[in-house]
């Protein structure tokens, strides 16, 4: 009778700690892509993390993603709103690109590369308080054609993808991964200012 | 207490002794109780967790003829026990406005896809701008044994006049698109990327019609 209750008290403890473990494997691990990418928070250019292989050349070490599609190559840019707003600048080529920013939770904004305007791809994720303050200084005459997402997290990543569709337009896609450029918006910046800086790495 | 008390008060007698013994004993089969429940509790909870969140997602796919489309795996919206699988393995799902992955692991007659047994893929794909078709096996790859070729893209692929498409994946070599098995021998996992899709914000308006078709044409006894 007692082995029974202790039984029973066990087993709905099983389900607490179930339950408990479930929810906290996200916010505890350290295999996660939040975590990983952070390593590359201090790039201006995103971190690959899947180089499509040219010829016989194997995936580069840090190819950490589980099961990677081996037509696509994928770069991160970690980013902490902390430091100010992040800006991911990417030009369109003949290749397909795609980018989406990740947060703990999940991707919050995704846009492919046919919603570029004039070949160019302007994306600016900050939080809500820096949105009002760009908002703010925003100049009448001459609206910012960025792209801006206001992000539910501080940290996460954006992920950059580019599909080759021929074994032959594999470096052009690793190329095109290295091409885009995350860089940080000063906070103090005028919105023009903004603009301008990181278009030149680019150049 | 009491008791125990007056029982050892008379003193000497071999009651007193006894008494005492199976006092201990019920005490320590309490906290043996106690501590079995905690050990089966956490034990149980931290296996039964592990084992759900280890591998492929548990739930929250729709199911589309032999396909299985898991439109919401890198949506904030995802169930927890997708969130800790990504989580634990690192993966960097697509997300809603940039694709979709539909995966199969069964034929169109419900039998599990085999590493020995030729398929045929054939029919067309949901509306996407660019489409991969990967196959793997479950584990790690056979060292000994290189991928010939792993997958195949839309713009890879052979087609007939009228955009139809027909994919073996199979062990031996067949002409025309041909994708070798991963492995020799197991089961093995079939995944379509649409990249730039429509659908992956309707995904469970996907019919069969929709989503190539998975058919065994035979098996290497």
């Amino acid at each position: 009778m007692r082995v029974a209750y202790a039984t029973a008290c066990g087993l709905a403890l099983a389900g607490l700690v179930h339950v408990a473990t479930v929810l906290a494997i996200p916010a505890l691990s350290e295999a996660d892509a939040v975590s990983r990418a952070r390593s590359s928070e201090s790039l201006d250019h995103p971190q690959q993390v899947y180089t499509l292989a040219t010829g016989d050349n194997p995936a580069p070490a840090e190819a950490w993603l589980p099961i990677p599609d081996p037509a696509v190559a994928v770069g991160v840019c970690a980013f902490d709103l902390e430091d100010g707003p992040m800006r991911v600048s990417a030009r369109t080529g003949p290749l397909m690109l795609t980018l989406a920013a990740h947060g703990r939770r999940g991707a919050f904004y995704a846009v492919t590369d046919q919603a570029a305007v004039r070949g160019a791809l302007d994306l600016v994720i900050l939080t809500r308080a820096q949105y009002d303050e760009a908002l703010a200084n925003d100049d009448e005459n001459e609206p910012s054609r960025d792209v801006r997402i206001v992000a539910p997290e501080g940290r996460g990543f954006v992920v950059v993808r580019v599909v080759a569709g021929l074994p032959s337009q594999r470096p052009a896609a690793n190329a095109a991964i290295q091409a885009v450029s995350c860089t940080i918006d000063s906070p103090g910046d005028e919105p023009a200012g903004g603009a301008k800086e990181p278009a030149k790495p680019n150049g | 207490m009491a008791p125990a008390a007056e029982a050892a008060r008379p003193g000497g007698g071999a009651a007193a002794p006894a008494g005492l013994l199976r006092r201990a004993w019920a005490k320590a089969s309490t906290v043996g109780l106690a501590l079995y429940a905690v050990a089966l509790g956490a034990g149980l909870g931290l296996a039964s967790a592990d084992w759900a969140t280890r591998g492929g997602y548990p739930f929250g796919g729709v199911a589309v003829g032999p396909w299985t489309a898991w439109p919401r795996a890198g949506s904030p919206s995802a169930d927890p026990y997708t969130r800790a699988v990504n989580a634990r393995r690192g993966e960097v799902p697509l997300a809603v406005g940039e694709g979709l992955l539909l995966t199969a692991s069964t034929d169109d007659s419900g039998r599990t896809l085999d590493a020995t047994c030729t398929y045929r893929l054939s029919g067309v794909t949901p509306p996407a701008r660019a489409w991969t078709l990967t196959v793997a096996g479950r584990g790690t790859p056979d060292p000994g044994r290189p991928p010939m070729r792993e997958g195949f893209t839309s713009t890879e692929i052979l087609r007939e006049a009228d955009g139809r498409f027909s994919i073996t994946v199979g062990p031996e070599v067949e002409p025309g698109n041909w994708l070798p098995s991963p492995r020799a021998t197991g089961p093995i996992r079939l995944a379509i990327r649409l990249y730039d899709t429509p659908v992956a914000a309707s995904a469970g308006s996907l019919d069969r019609e929709a989503v190539p078709a998975l058919t065994r044409l035979g098996c290497r006894s």
